[in-house]
C-alpha cells in the first residue's frame, strides 16, 4: 500500500515536470519568435541557438531522462555533441582565416558540336 | 542450452536492461553527426550570404512553423508522459492513447508541412531555373530548407510508424510493446524534437525585422 | 540430443540455404560477410591488375583516358568500402568478440544480420553502377567535377556509399553495446584483449564519422540532381565545403581500417613470441587515443586545395602528434619481441610484416603532414605508395594474418603450414616490390591517377608491375588452400597455437551458443611464459 502510494506521489511528480516542462518548452518559442522581431543585428543568431540549446536542453534532461542517467549514457550524448563540435570548429578554423579574393567566373569552353544541338553538361 | 551453465544471462532471454537505451543513444549521436553536417552547410552559407539568407528566411510561413514547433513539443510532452503512465500501474491504460496522441500530432506536422511546401511551390521558392529570389545565396537556403525539413520529415514518418505500432501493439497487449520498447521509441521521438527545436530559429527567424 | 553428445557446430546448425540467410549467429553472419567480401576484394583486384598492366609502358595503350579514370575510381570505391572497411570488424570482429567477452552472441543479433544486408544491397548497388559504365571521379568524388562535369554514374555510386554506411553504423553500435554489457562478470577493462579495445575504438569512430560521409553523399548527389548550388563557385558555393565533410570521415575512416589490424596484430604477437605484451595498459590507452586525435587530422589532405594556411598549420601539427601513439604501438610490439621464444608460423610472418610495413607507411606520412614536402608529395605517387604500405602492408597483411589465426578455431582445420608460410613471403616480396618504387616515382615527380607517363619512369613502374604479379599470387593460394583445408585439412584441436583468449576454451568449431561451460577469465591477460612451448611443433 505504502509502494502504490510511493509509486503514484512519484507518477504525481513526473507529471508536474513534464507539464511544466511543455509550458516553459511554449514560453521559450514565443520568446524566440518574438527576439526574432527585434532589432538585435548579429545577436539575433545568438538569441535564437541560446533559446534552442535551453529548449533542446529541457528535452535532454528532462524529457529524455538525462537527469537520472548513468555516466554512460550520458557520455554518448556528450561525444556525439563533441565530434560535431570538432566539425564545426577545424572547419570554422579554415572559414575564419581564409582570404577570398573576388574573381570572374570562367565557365569551361564547350567545344563546337560533332552533330546537331549543343548539349550542357551537367 | 540452459542459461544457468554460462557466466551472464545470454541474448535469448530478456537483455539487460539498458541495452535497448544504450544502443538508442549510440544511434542518436550517429543522428546527431548526420544531421550535423547540414548544420555545418547551413552555418558555412548564413556566415557567407548574409544578405540572401535573410531574405529567404523572410519567405518561409513563420506561423505555420510556429504552430508546428508547438504541435511537435506537444507530441514530445505526450510521448514523455506515456513513458510515465506505462511505469505507473494505475495510468498505464492511459499509454496506448497517449502513444496514438502522439503519432497523430506528428501526423498533423507532416500534413502542415507538406502545406508549407506546397505553397513554396507555387511561389517559386523551391531551387530550379523560376527560382524567385535573386539575392546571393537565396536559393542555397531554400536548397538546404527543403533537405533539411525534408531528412527530418523522413525521421518523423519513422517515428509515426513506431509509436503507431507500439500504440496498436500496447492496445492488445503483445509482449513486443513493453516499456523498455516504448521508452526507446521516446528517445528517439524527442531527438527528432530536439533536431526541429534548432531547425525553427535556424530556417524561420533568420531575419523577422528587415 | 543424448547427454553423450555435444551439440553440433554452428556450421552444422542447420545446412539449407535459408538457415544461413536468416541466421542471426554472429560467426555465420561473419562467414556471409567473409564471402561477400572476397569476391568484391577480386573484383578490386582485377581493376588494380588492369592499372599496373597500363602503367608497365608509358603510353596510355592498354585503356582509354576516360576508362583508367573509371578503373582507379572503381579500385578506391571498392576496395576502401566494400572489402578494408568491413575486413576485419565485420568478418574477425563479428566472429571472435562474443567469444572474447564470453558471451553468447552480439547485444543485437537481428540488427547483425541487417548489418550484412544493407552491405549487400549497397555492394551490388556499387557494383550495378560499375557495370552500367562506372565512375570517373576518383573514391573522393571531388566537387565540382563530380557535381558538375563528370557524365558517369556518380549518384548511382553514392547511393551504394550510402546503403554501405548504415552498415557499418549499426555494426559499430553493436559492438559498442556487446563491449559495454556482456562482458562475462570477471573480464573488467583492463582484462579485454587488445583485439576487443581496438574493436571498441573502431567502433567509436564508425558510429560518430560515417553519418558524415552519408550525409555528404546526399548533398552531392542534391548538387548534382537540382544544382543546388552549395559546392558551386559560382554561385558562391565552396567546393572546399565538400573537402571538410568528406574528409571529416575519410580521415578517421582509414583508423578504421588500420585499427583492427593493430588488434590483430596484438593478439598473434604475443601468442608466437610466448611473451605477454608489453605495456598493455599503454597499448590500450593508445589505441583509444589513435581514435579520438584521429579526427582532429582531415585537413591534411587539404594542404594545397585552397584551405587557409592558419587550418594547414594547426592540422599539421595535429597529424603529427597522432602518429605519437601509433609510434608508441611498434615500440611495444617490438618489446614484445625482446626475449620471447619466437616462431615464424603463417600468421606471426603476417604480423612482423605488419609491423616493419606500418612503420613505413606511418614515417611516409610524416612526410606528407609536412606542408612544405607536401606541396612537392601531393597527388604524386608518395602518397599512393604511403596509404598502400599502411592499407595493403598494413590492414590487409593483418586481415590474412588473422584469418590464418582464427581459421582452426572457425573452422575446425588447420590450414597448410608450409604453402602459408610460401604465400606470406610472397606477399611480402609482391608488396615492396609493387610500392615501394613509387614513393622514389613520387618524389621523382610522377603525378598520380594518369595512366600515361614520361619513359624516365618506365623502370620503377616496370618494378611495380612485377611486384603486383607476385602480389596476386600471393593473394591467390590462400583461395586454394583455405578451400582445400575445408575438406582435407588436418583436424585442428580447441587451441592448435596454445594461445590465450576466452575464443581458444570454445570448440574448434565452436557451437552456436559459443560456450560448452562457462569460459574462465584468467588472472592476467595475455599470461604467455616465454619458456612454455607451444603444444604441438609446426608441421
Amino acid at each position: 500500500m505504502a509502494e502504490e502510494c510511493a509509486a503514484s506521489t512519484r507518477f504525481a511528480r513526473e507529471r508536474r515536470t513534464i507539464a511544466w516542462a511543455w509550458i516553459a518548452l511554449l514560453l521559450l518559442m514565443l520568446t524566440s519568435l518574438g527576439s526574432a522581431y527585434a532589432k538585435l543585428g548579429p545577436w539575433n543568431m545568438v538569441a535564437g541557438l541560446v533559446i534552442a540549446g535551453i529548449k533542446a536542453g529541457i528535452v535532454a534532461w528532462l524529457f529524455m531522462r538525462l537527469r537520472e542517467a548513468g555516466v554512460l549514457i550520458r557520455l554518448a550524448a556528450v561525444a556525439g555533441l563533441g565530434a560535431w563540435c570538432i566539425l564545426l570548429v577545424l572547419s570554422g578554423v579554415d572559414y575564419a582565416t581564409r582570404t577570398l579574393t573576388p574573381t570572374d567566373v570562367q565557365r569551361p569552353q564547350q567545344l563546337p558540336p560533332a552533330h546537331g544541338a549543343a548539349s550542357q553538361p551537367r | 542450452m540452459s542459461s544457468a551453465t554460462l557466466a551472464h544471462p545470454s541474448v535469448d532471454e530478456k537483455q539487460e536492461p539498458g541495452t535497448g537505451k544504450l544502443g538508442m543513444w549510440v544511434f542518436l549521436a550517429s543522428e546527431l553527426l548526420f544531421f550535423g553536417g547540414l548544420f555545418v552547410a547551413y552555418l558555412y552559407g548564413r556566415t557567407h550570404f548574409p544578405g540572401g539568407w535573410a531574405e529567404a528566411s523572410r519567405r518561409t510561413d513563420v506561423l505555420l512553423g510556429t504552430v508546428n514547433t508547438a504541435v511537435l513539443l506537444t507530441s514530445s510532452a505526450a510521448v514523455a508522459l506515456a513513458v510515465a503512465c506505462e511505469e505507473d500501474a494505475q495510468a498505464r491504460r492511459w499509454t496506448a492513447r497517449l502513444l496514438s496522441l502522439t503519432a497523430a500530432l506528428g501526423i498533423v506536422f507532416l500534413l502542415l508541412k507538406c502545406l508549407e511546401w506546397h505553397d513554396e511551390w507555387r511561389e517559386h521558392l523551391v531551387p530550379g531555373p523560376d527560382f524567385a529570389l535573386h539575392a546571393a545565396g537565396a536559393q542555397q537556403f531554400f536548397a538546404l530548407y527543403f533537405l533539411m525539413t525534408g531528412l527530418h520529415g523522413v525521421h518523423m514518418i519513422c517515428g509515426i510508424a513506431a509509436l503507431g505500432l507500439l500504440a496498436r501493439g500496447r492496445s492488445r497487449g503483445r509482449a513486443w510493446a513493453g516499456a523498455r520498447e516504448l521508452e526507446v521509441a521516446a528517445l528517439y521521438w524527442h531527438f527528432v524534437d530536439a533536431v526541429w527545436i534548432f531547425l525553427y530559429p535556424l530556417l524561420y527567424l533568420v531575419d523577422r525585422h528587415g | 540430443m543424448t547427454t553423450d553428445a555435444l551439440p553440433a557446430s554452428y556450421l552444422e546448425d542447420g545446412m539449407s540455404l535459408r538457415s544461413w540467410l536468416t541466421t542471426t549467429d554472429h560467426k555465420r553472419i561473419a562467414i556471409l560477410y567473409a564471402l561477400s567480401i572476397t569476391a568484391f576484394f577480386f573484383v578490386g583486384g582485377a581493376a588494380a591488375t588492369i592499372i599496373r598492366m597500363e602503367l608497365a609502358t608509358p603510353a596510355g595503350d592498354l585503356v582509354s583516358n576516360d576508362a583508367y579514370n573509371k578503373l582507379f575510381t572503381a579500385h578506391g570505391v571498392i576496395m576502401v568500402w566494400l572489402f578494408l572497411i568491413p575486413s576485419i570488424p565485420s568478418v574477425l570482429g563479428n566472429f571472435l568478440l562474443p567469444l572474447m567477452l564470453g558471451a553468447r552472441d552480439l547485444a543485437f543479433p537481428r540488427l547483425n544480420l541487417l548489418s550484412w544486408y544493407l552491405y549487400l544491397a549497397g555492394g551490388l548497388i556499387t557494383l550495378e553502377a560499375l557495370l552500367l559504365g562506372g565512375v570517373d571521379t576518383g573514391w573522393t568524388f571531388y566537387t565540382p567535377y563530380s557535381t558538375m562535369f563528370s557524365n558517369t554514374y556518380v549518384v548511382l555510386t553514392l547511393v551504394g556509399v550510402f546503403v554501405t554506411g548504415f552498415s557499418s553504423i549499426l555494426t559499430g553500435l553493436n559492438f559498442i553495446v556487446t563491449i559495454h554489457t556482456l562482458r562475462a562478470p570477471a573480464m573488467g577493462w583492463f582484462k579485454l584483449p587488445l583485439f576487443a579495445w581496438a574493436m571498441y575504438a573502431t567502433s567509436l569512430i564508425l558510429v560518430l564519422a560515417t553519418p558524415v560521409l552519408a550525409i555528404t553523399t546526399l548533398l552531392v548527389a542534391a548538387e548534382r540532381l537540382f544544382q543546388i548550388g552549395i559546392f558551386d563557385p559560382a554561385y558562391g558555393g565552396d567546393p572546399l565545403l565538400f573537402q571538410h565533410l568528406f574528409w571529416f570521415y575519410s580521415h578517421p575512416a582509414v583508423y578504421i581500417m588500420v585499427l583492427p589490424a593493430m588488434g590483430v596484430v596484438s593478439e598473434i604477437i604475443p601468442c608466437f613470441a610466448r611473451r605477454p605484451v608489453f605495456g598493455y595498459d599503454t597499448m590500450a590507452y593508445a589505441i583509444l587515443a589513435i581514435a579520438s586525435v584521429g579526427f582532429l587530422v582531415w585537413g591534411h589532405h587539404m594542404f594545397v586545395s585552397g584551405q587557409s594556411l592558419a587550418a594547414s598549420m594547426t592540422f599539421s601539427l595535429l597529424s603529427f602528434l597522432v602518429a605519437i601513439p601509433s609510434a608508441i604501438k611498434v615500440f611495444n610490439w617490438t618489446a614484445t619481441l625482446y626475449k620471447g621464444s619466437i616462431r615464424f608460423d603463417a600468421p606471426m610472418l603476417y604480423a612482423l610484416g605488419f609491423v616493419g610495413l606500418f612503420t613505413i607507411g606511418g614515417l611516409t606520412g610524416l612526410f606528407l603532414a609536412s606542408l612544405s614536402l607536401d606541396v612537392h608529395l601531393t597527388d604524386t605517387y608518395f602518397v599512393v605508395a604511403h596509404f598502400h604500405y599502411i592499407m595493403v602492408g598494413g590492414s590487409v597483411m593483418a586481415y590474412f594474418g588473422g584469418l590464418h589465426f582464427w581459421w582452426p578455431k572457425a573452422t575446425g582445420r588447420m590450414y597448410p603450414e608450409v604453402w602459408a608460410r610460401i604465400a606470406a613471403v610472397l606477399v611480402f616480396i609482391g608488396f615492396n616490390l609493387t610500392f615501394f618504387p613509387q614513393f622514389i616515382l613520387g618524389v621523382e615527380g610522377m603525378p598520380r591517377r594518369y595512366h600515361a607517363y614520361p619513359p624516365q619512369f618506365q623502370v620503377l613502374n616496370l618494378f611495380s608491375s612485377t611486384g603486383a604479379g607476385v602480389l596476386a599470387i600471393g593473394y591467390l593460394m590462400p583461395l586454394v588452400y583455405f578451400a582445400w583445408s575445408m575438406g582435407r585439412g588436418k583436424a585442428a584441436g580447441d587451441n592448435p597455437f596454445g594461445a590465450q583468449g576466452l575464443e581458444w576454451q570454445a570448440r574448434s568449431p565452436p557451437p552456436t551458443h559459443n560456450f560448452d561451460a562457462p569460459p574462465v577469465v584468467p588472472a592476467r591477460v595475455y599470461d604467455y611464459q616465454a619458456d612454455e612451448p607451444l603444444p604441438e611443433a609446426a608441421p
